[in-house]
């Protein structure tokens, strides 16, 4: 039993900190915001050299074959500096691939990801805005030369940088998975600007848009098992994110209050500030047990992994949004300004709160797990 | 990180089960004789003074094993040892500050059960501001003359000995005027009177002191040394052991599983209700992460890590979650939740004082949590200045030294 990271995760993490607090600062992101693509190339670039983007990829394809704890670790820094681009969508994605992919399909983009070439995301949202891996409106119909792609998908992340582009549709035979090239006749991809300028969200509106038969991802009429997998592991990953974005606001705030004087003193002395801040230290620490918990049990394969999955999205996106909130409580005034650079870690909790399925969804999830 | 057990912890979990299903009492305990043999039988398996030095009559064993007993005696709600604040708290206090006569005299005793502890702090006006203790002990030589009034007293009636802060020198400050004894219980000048709470039983008593007598060879450290001596006994009283705990708490869960299916609503169990659900599920998440903490202490105790003022965090998150858990159960289940005899609905529960009963007396002790043992208030001046390095509050008794 041993619940703190090994040598190797701890050196994963301090150099993931420095890199993102020299690469990542709040003026980088900011700087962001106004660009169309939202996300930096040269960022990019770095992030593949350091081994992150084919950090849990095989060897073979340049890949160093690590777990979903080392995904987390990983995440959670990056919530941490905000970084604004489409990492986990894209490592997900690959999940995806490696999983089910044919060789083919695993040697055109899995070299390339790692390496930097190439990114991807997956549309796990339809219109019919329900998280449950079995509905979907999006139809695939037979088509003489593969397959046929109609319907919309709903806040997709980076999809307007993507090289790939991960779609579930049902087929006649059920839920399939199908690998198709933004650029497709019929494909339609606007953006959509939630209040997160750091998080881009993109509609796609798919009209007859053609995928050839070996586009399939797995099995026709089989993805279930592959989508729900894909949920849960976007749940826990997203949970490490908002848990990184979470801690930012705990350090700020507790920063703040060490200096704020008001009646001729630091406002951290006052019990009003002081409990906030350790019942929001409280919500940090049982996040981080949560989000470990939910990443080695999957890596484990333990017979709970599915349930701390849920747990761990469920109970983190409430926390995360207690913590933020609070931060700039905290804060004051100052807090609520633009310019202050709070928000920016606030706003990237609350933009992954609704994300690979919301608390609702998951505290389905747990009760259908545990009340039977 | 690795949060599998190791092969011989999992084949000791294996054996404690075993041993349980064989040996748990199947009637309730009624008297205190029932109850010595039960501890006795608990010892002699190795179950109990997990934690102590084989040298002063424990079992040398590791944090891991001992909060594997206790899970597992939670699981099958096996009736807990007795004397819990002597071998919890105050054995270890004595075996760091005592003599070594005093622990030859009493360590063993405390352990079998044979001599009955209890302690003597908190005061009618003095609980979070312990330091400000009114309790005299006068220096008479070979002895202390105690006078005062204690309160929250667990085991009152039963007890044998106490361990006892007093103050000594009222003219130094309060943290320093303290000292430790052990006070004899059953002497003349002790009365102790059982205090009624909320939940209807007695568990806690006051004690009234009137000329008692405390031996000199009974001080434990120096005199006026007391307030350190109190910190070491809180420090080994928060934190750890939370895994039992967690368990008690999913046997009540799987019980409001089973009473939300056999009570309906409009001819529908409670349990398809989507409001009933969701709230369902939030709670089952909050108290498996309580178990996913437990762990991480766990992890951190077994690597010898101290877990010091951290120890708060853990607290604060139980005692808070339990009311939460509660207060939700007891919407669930209206006026069910209050009933005070168990039903066919739903069995038993055990609530955190050890005592079996309903939801509602579940519910009625958990606001005893975030009270005793330094409460949730004090547990977050603790985080925020020992933790986070917040600046100290201006505080009036700190002016004034």
């Amino acid at each position: 039993m041993d619940f703190s990271f090994s040598s190797d995760q701890q050196l994963l993490k301090n150099s993931a900190r420095a890199f993102l607090d020299e690469h990542c600062k709040p003026a980088a992101v900011r700087l962001l915001w106004d660009d169309p693509r939202g996300e930096s190339d040269t960022m990019w670039k770095e992030m593949a050299q350091l081994g992150w983007l084919g950090l849990s990829l095989p060897e073979a394809y340049g890949g160093s074959g690590l777990g979903m704890v080392e995904s987390a670790i990983l995440l959670d820094e990056l919530g941490r500096a905000a970084y604004p681009g489409p990492y986990w969508p894209t490592v997900l994605a690959a999940a995806a691939v490696e999983t089910a992919g044919t060789d083919t399909q695993k040697k055109r983009w899995l070299s390339a990801i790692a390496t930097g070439d190439a990114r991807a995301t997956l549309a796990l949202l339809d219109a019919d805005l329900d998280w449950d891996p079995g509905t979907m409106s999006a139809r695939a119909e037979k088509t003489p030369r593969g397959w046929a792609l109609s319907g919309t998908k709903r806040f997709v992340p980076w999809a307007h940088v993507a090289n790939l582009l991960l779609i579930p549709a049902r087929a006649p035979e059920g839920p399939t998975l199908f690998l198709v090239d933004p650029s497709a006749s019929g494909l339609t991809l606007s953006p959509v600007q939630g209040m997160d300028p750091a998080t881009r969200w993109v509609q796609i509106d798919m009209d007859q848009v053609p995928a050839a038969t070996d586009a399939v991802l797995g099995t026709v009429g089989q993805a279930e098992p592959l989508l729900a997998s894909l949920v849960r592991r976007g749940a826990v990953g997203a949970a490490a994110e908002m848990l990184g974005a979470a801690r930012r606001c705990l350090d700020m705030a507790v920063g703040y209050a060490k200096v704020r004087e008001q009646f001729g003193q630091p406002i951290g002395s006052f019990q009003a500030i002081r409990h906030k801040c350790a019942e929001m230290l409280l919500e940090i620490e049982n996040s981080h047990s949560a989000v470990y918990y939910a990443a080695w049990a999957l890596d484990a394969h333990a017979e709970d992994g599915e349930l701390a999955a849920s747990i761990a999205k469920a109970y983190v996106g409430d926390a995360a949004r207690k913590v933020c909130g609070e931060a700039i409580q905290v804060h004051g005034g100052i807090g609520f300004t633009w310019e202050y650079d709070l928000h920016i870690y606030m706003k990237r909790a609350k933009a992954l709160e609704p994300m690979y399925g919301d608390a609702d969804y998951h505290r389905e999830q747990i009760v259908r797990r545990v009340a039977r | 990180m690795d949060l599998t057990y190791a092969p011989e912890d999992r084949e000791f979990r294996a054996a404690t089960r075993r041993w349980l299903e064989a040996n748990v009492p199947g009637d309730d305990l009624k008297t205190l004789a029932e109850r010595r043999a039960w501890h006795r039988k608990l010892y002699e398996a190795g179950y109990v003074g997990m934690l102590w030095p084989r040298e002063y009559g424990g079992w040398g064993a590791t944090p891991m094993r001992q909060a594997i007993v206790q899970d597992e005696m939670a699981r099958v709600s096996a009736p807990p040892p007795i004397n819990g604040l002597g071998i919890g708290f105050i054995g270890p206090t004595i075996i760091v500050h005592g003599t070594e006569a005093q622990k030859q005299r009493y360590l063993k005793k405390m352990l079998t059960a044979e001599e009955i502890w209890c302690q003597l702090y908190s005061e009618p006006n003095a609980g979070s501001d312990l330091a400000s203790l009114k309790t005299r002990a006068e220096d008479q030589g070979d002895h202390f003359l105690v006078n005062g009034q204690k309160i929250w007293t667990s085991s009152g009636p039963i007890s044998d000995w106490g361990i006892l802060l007093a103050r000594t020198d009222p003219k130094l400050p309060k943290h320093r005027g303290i000292t430790c004894v052990l006070l004899n219980m059953r002497q003349p000048g002790v009365e102790v009177r059982p205090l009624k709470q909320i939940t209807g039983s007695s568990l806690f008593s006051e004690v009234f002191m009137t000329n008692a007598r405390a031996e000199k060879s009974d001080l434990i450290g120096n005199i006026n040394q007391g307030w350190e001596i109190a910190q070491t006994t809180l420090g080994f009283e928060r934190g750890g052991n939370s895994l039992g705990r967690v368990t008690r708490y999913a046997t009540a869960f799987n019980q409001l599983v089973k009473a939300t299916k056999e009570l309906k609503r409009g001819g529908r169990p409670l349990l398809e209700d989507p409001a009933v659900r969701a709230r369902m599920g939030r709670i089952y998440a909050d108290l498996e992460v309580q178990r996913y903490a437990a762990l991480r202490v766990l992890s951190a105790l077994q690597k010898g890590d101290a877990p010091g003022a951290a120890s708060s965090i853990t607290k604060l998150s139980y005692t808070e979650f339990e009311k939460r858990y509660y207060e939700l159960a007891l919407e669930i289940l209206g006026p069910f939740g209050q009933l005070m005899v168990a039903r066919e609905e739903f069995e038993e529960v055990d609530s955190s004082s050890g005592e079996p009963g309903t939801f509602a007396t579940a519910f009625l002790w958990s606001r005893a949590g975030t009270i005793y043992s330094g409460s949730s208030e004090i547990q977050k001046n603790i985080i925020g200045e020992r933790v986070l390095g917040l600046p100290k509050e201006v505080r009036a008794d700190r002016l004034k030294v």
